[in-house]
């Protein structure tokens, strides 16, 4: 460790540049940084730049630092754009990114970021070895968005404000076409709609059921043959049951 | 002119650059054709004064030879600074007068510099009242070791003079508003006053201004729609005073003629005219129309635009428009553009880096579909801050997609995380030994993540509830408590459920030899489940509360003055059920105004009811028995084994406060509590448990009982009770405060006090005019990261139990707790 300590200190930047490089070699990434970040400004500019660059940008991608290792590779591209590196650095760019993308139910600013990226990268790489990755984050994202539309449609439903859940549930429908909770959505629009009917005021309550009505024959119209028809035929014997009850006046 | 080649161009002057950089700066080449005098070398100049490097530019001819011309370049560099003083400040405001003017070493002293420097510091002592300040700015030469000049020390005498105050203030051609009225309009400038201590009489030329527009208000206000000021006077009388005459024209006095609605199709004429509270006679008020269709000043007031913007009229427009003058009438027209009705449509938070979005959506008041209402938005940003996760400064409403054609628009609303997490770690000397505390408060908390190693960053946080631990401990006692507690029960409904538990053990020790003796000892475990919901009616201030407690007491060869007996045990199970009111939340540190009180009662079972055991017999068994005999003593221990089994008794308090707000910031918060503890069964009697303690800090600092001490200065703690507490108390209190500082890093205010109260041992002997009074004075520092910290100055005018001279003066200080 003597050794490092003393290049650390050292004022040859050569010399840094070599054992960084041997350090990296060997996965010792922390202390490769601490000598990377003294040497890159110094080699700006200069034909070895284009390796070293990489390399900062992939230790901090390997440090799990993806704020960075997102910026960094950024910039390599923007730098470097006929690099051999190129594609991989654009690669890693938009998967840092990904990695950044946090959970559902928090905000998702990191997770568009990721697609455009994502995105971008499918598009200008087209026959790409990891074009098909790239396609499963890009689902992966989208599905996490979709998952947070729909709890919060879901969580309208909870606390039992049906109009809301209602509307919620339907700008779900509109904004994520090929959803895979589309399913799921239309039968909880059915099921807000229902309870909201069920706990109006009598002289809204015909109506209110006609409506759910309505959305049972949407929802049965796409998912006839789904595992939630069964639920959303009890809640249609419940609507007709009180349909019924409730004869029009 | 004419046209010459140049032979040779040479620099003279320069100090720190050299001659080459200088030229090639100047893109000037021998042999170059150029005019003399002409345009290139004008350019030439004006490129090099644009560096802001030289105080003197000049080109000489040294030489003409025909066609050739020989030039020399003069500059004088302008100093570098080296070093910058600065007398007569103090040293914050020294380091923001070299901020502001980059006072910097290795800046250049233009003369630009000097003056922006000047004139800065003057406004600035001008703008806090220094009217006469004077600036000299000086520089000497910096020498190196040779003795050359290589840069400038700058010095900046300040000499801000006494603050200047206003010492008259006259008015002239004012008839019918008085001198007195006019001087009051003026909020900023004041004439000296020493009873006036909230604001201090100051001159500064950007507050008179303020304050000209405000006598023109007042005008407006009374109806004298054309006043204006002719002209104004500042005579300075002496160094320290100034007069200041105001020439005004008043004008005729006007009144409001027909005011006619015009476009409104949702609201009849009459329901806007009630709502507008403006009829036809009255004198004109232009401030009051103005307020009564838009209040600037208050986003949640009741206007007429916000009848609209509350009902869902996102896009209407209101405007009066003067429509007639009819001798001293003005009649207006209030035209509406009600717009569309407007619907929400997506509703989204932003910047939840740690929240989880069913936290946030559950307290969101504005939901999709819901017709929009400005009422709704700005509740939703006051109660989102309050629930203390978000910085209550940055939050804010997006309105997106506005869209006037299909009627809709979305919300997103803008909130950025702020630390809620607080640590207690403390040690100290008390109690005969070293004590440690240690103390985490998470308040947003996520308990289903607590088994989830990868929601450790570097906890698991975001899902709204409250954790709290705690542990203290000392040679001879530990005591150990966690809590949690759970705003939206199950995420239906906003029903908060708490739990906590606890458990103290505690030594034996002796004082005398500092031994601990760890057989004989003294556990207390014990645990609460509670459920608090918010009402709805009366109103939405209003909470209720139940709860059930249970404790276990148990000794082992241990006495306290608790119980007759050493080996035995106690349970002490209640229920209690509380109703409260608080509508201070806006600021729950420094409450302006609003009121918080508290009503509960505290039950256990009535046991002796139908556990047949005969204690009226055994009352009078134990009236009987000698204490001094070994018998006796066991007989009685015996007898209060078998009262305190399971403690039965019933306690009822009420707490009220009122904060009044008296002027600016001081507010005076008036305070009235009373408790009371008695017993079902009067043979079984009331327990030594669960009493009040009056008297001191009022901090519970290690409560093995139940008991509650009750806060009242002057006097030492717990002096105003009996030794076991008592069973009735009450406490009368006024407060005035006055903030320092109400910022997000610390709300400092000082406070002066008169308090009196009391305790008594039953109704019979309960008077609640018999107090002891005090009064003081003290401060309060409030610190997200620390809490509350205080100190206090108590007065006791009254002898505490025994004796017959006033207490006198306590100190008390004040840790953690929040009133």
């Amino acid at each position: 460790c003597g050794e490092y300590q003393k290049v650390l200190r050292d004022d040859d930047v050569a010399r840094k540049y070599s054992m960084a490089d041997s350090l990296y070699q060997k996965g010792k990434y922390k202390k490769a940084l601490k000598l990377m970040e003294q040497i890159v400004p110094a080699y700006r500019g200069k034909p070895q730049a284009e390796r070293l660059m990489f390399m900062y940008a992939n230790t901090f991608y390997n440090l799990e630092d993806y704020y960075l290792a997102g910026y960094q590779f950024e910039r390599f591209v923007t730098a470097y754009p006929t690099s051999d590196s190129v594609e991989t650095a654009a690669y890693r760019s938009a998967k840092s990114y990904y990695e950044l993308s946090p959970r559902y139910s928090l905000d998702q600013k990191d997770t568009y970021k990721a697609l455009e990226e994502l995105q971008a990268y499918i598009n200008k790489y087209p026959n790409s070895e990891l074009r098909l990755e790239a396609n499963t984050l890009v689902t992966e994202l989208r599905e996490k968005l979709e998952k947070k539309d729909f709890e919060i449609a879901q969580q309208y439903l909870n606390i039992e404000d049906y109009k809301a859940s209602i509307a919620a549930f339907e700008n779900f429908i509109t904004d994520h076409p090929g959803a895979s909770l589309r399913k799921n959505a239309f039968y909880g629009r059915l099921e807000a709609a229902y309870k909201l009917a069920i706990n109006s005021i009598p002289a809204l309550v015909q109506e209110r059921l006609l409506t759910a009505k309505g959305y049972y024959n949407s929802f049965v119209k796409y998912y006839a043959n789904s595992d939630l028809k069964e639920d959303a035929d009890k809640i249609l014997a419940e609507i007709d049951e009180r349909l019924v009850e409730e004869p029009t006046s | 002119s004419r046209k010459y080649t140049i032979n040779n161009l040479t620099v003279t002057g320069a100090q720190s650059f050299n001659e080459q950089t200088v030229i090639a700066f100047t893109g000037l080449r021998k042999g170059d054709r150029i005019f003399v005098p002409g345009e290139k070398l004008s350019a030439v100049t004006k490129k090099l004064w644009e560096q802001n490097l030289f105080s003197d530019i000049a080109f000489y001819v040294t030489n003409i030879d025909g066609d050739l011309i020989d030039l020399e370049l003069y500059i004088v560099e302008l100093p570098k600074m080296n070093e910058v003083t600065i007398d007569g400040v103090r040293k914050g405001k020294r380091k923001e007068i070299l901020k502001d003017n980059n006072l910097k070493p290795g800046v250049k002293i233009t003369k630009n510099l000097v003056t922006t420097t000047k004139n800065y510091i003057t406004n600035k002592f001008r703008e806090d009242g220094f009217f006469n300040t004077e600036v000299i700015i000086s520089t000497t030469p910096h020498l190196d070791s040779t003795g050359t000049e290589i840069a400038k020390n700058m010095r900046i005498a300040v000499d801000k003079g006494e603050r200047v105050k206003v010492s008259k203030i006259t008015f002239e051609g004012n008839e019918r508003l008085s001198d007195k009225k006019l001087r009051r309009a003026m909020k900023n400038v004041k004439r000296k006053n020493i009873i006036r201590f909230w604001k201090r009489s100051k001159y500064t030329e950007s507050s008179f201004e303020e304050d000209k527009a405000n006598v023109i208000k007042k005008y407006k206000e009374n109806g004298y729609r054309d006043a204006r000021i002719l002209s104004d006077t500042l005579v300075v009388k002496d160094e320290k005073n100034v007069t200041l005459k105001l020439n005004v024209e008043e004008g005729k006095k006007y009144y409001f003629g027909d005011i006619d609605f015009i476009g409104n199709s949702v609201y009849t004429d009459s329901q806007l005219r009630q709502l507008l509270g403006i009829a036809k006679g009255e004198t004109y008020n232009g401030t009051l129309l103005q307020e009564r269709i838009a209040d600037d000043s208050e986003p949640d007031a009741d206007d007429l635009t916000n009848l609209y913007q509350n009902n869902g009229y996102l896009f209407s427009r209101i405007n009066p428009v003067e429509v007639g003058v009819r001798n001293d009438t003005l009649d207006f027209e209030i035209r509406i553009i009600e717009g569309k009705l407007a619907y929400f449509d997506h509703i989204s938070v932003v910047g939840n880096t740690k929240t989880n979005d069913h936290v946030i959506y559950r307290e969101i008041r504005t939901r999709p579909g819901q017709k929009y209402s400005r009422r709704n938005v700005v509740r939703t940003i006051r109660e989102l801050g309050q629930l203390g996760f978000f910085d209550p400064e940055q939050l804010s409403p997006n309105f997106k997609n506005v869209d006037p054609n299909n009627g809709t628009l979305d919300m997103e609303y803008s909130v950025v995380e702020k630390g809620s997490s607080q640590i207690e770690l403390q040690g100290g000397y008390g109690g005969g030994g070293f004590v440690g505390t240690l103390g985490l408060s998470f308040n947003n908390f996520s308990l289903r993540n607590i088994f989830n190693g990868s929601a450790y960053k570097p906890l698991p946080m975001g899902d709204g509830q409250k954790l709290s631990l705690r542990a203290q401990a000392s040679s001879f006692y530990q005591t150990y408590s966690i809590s949690l507690t759970e705003p939206w029960l199950g995420g239906k409904k906003p029903i908060q459920l708490s739990t906590s538990f606890s458990h103290t053990v505690q030594y034996f020790y002796d004082f005398s030899t500092r031994d601990v003796d760890k057989d004989r000892r003294f556990l207390i475990t014990g645990g609460s489940v509670g459920l608090a919901k918010r009402l709805k009616w009366p109103d939405d201030y209003f909470q209720f509360s139940q709860a059930i407690s249970f404790q276990h007491y148990n000794l082992k060869n241990y006495n306290t003055g608790l119980f007759t007996f050493g080996d035995g045990y106690a349970n002490n199970l209640a229920y209690t059920v509380g109703l409260s009111r608080n509508n201070t939340a806006t600021n729950p540190i420094y409450p302006i105004t609003g009121s918080e009180f508290s009503i509960t009662a505290k039950l256990t079972p009535p046991y002796s009811a139908f556990n047949s055991v005969d204690y009226e017999g055994l009352a009078a068994e134990r009236a009987e028995l000698d204490i001094t005999t070994v018998d006796g003593r066991e007989r009685i221990a015996e007898i209060d084994q078998e009262r305190f089994k399971w403690l039965e008794y019933y306690k009822i308090k009420f707490n009220g406060s009122w904060y009044t707000r008296i002027i600016d910031k001081l507010v005076l918060r008036t305070n009235t509590e009373f408790g009371f503890l008695g017993a079902y069964n009067k043979d079984r009697g009331v327990p030594p448990f669960e009493r009040f303690f009056v008297g001191g800090d009022g901090l519970g600092a290690f409560s093995l009982d139940g008991r509650e001490v009750i806060q009242l200065r002057g006097y030492p703690n717990q002096s105003l009770s009996s030794n076991d507490g008592n069973t009735i108390y009450n406490k009368f209190s006024l407060e005035l405060r006055y903030p320092i500082t109400l910022k997000q890093l610390a709300s400092i205010y000082v406070l002066t006090f008169a308090e009196g109260g009391g305790s008594y041992d039953g109704f019979r002997n309960y008077n609640p005019f018999s107090i002891n009074r005090s009064a003081g004075a003290g401060l309060r520092i409030f610190m997200p990261a620390f809490g509350l910290l205080g100190i206090d100055f108590g007065y006791g005018f009254d002898p505490i139990l025994g004796g017959s001279e006033p207490n006198g003066w306590e100190t008390h200080f004040i840790i953690g707790q929040q009133f």
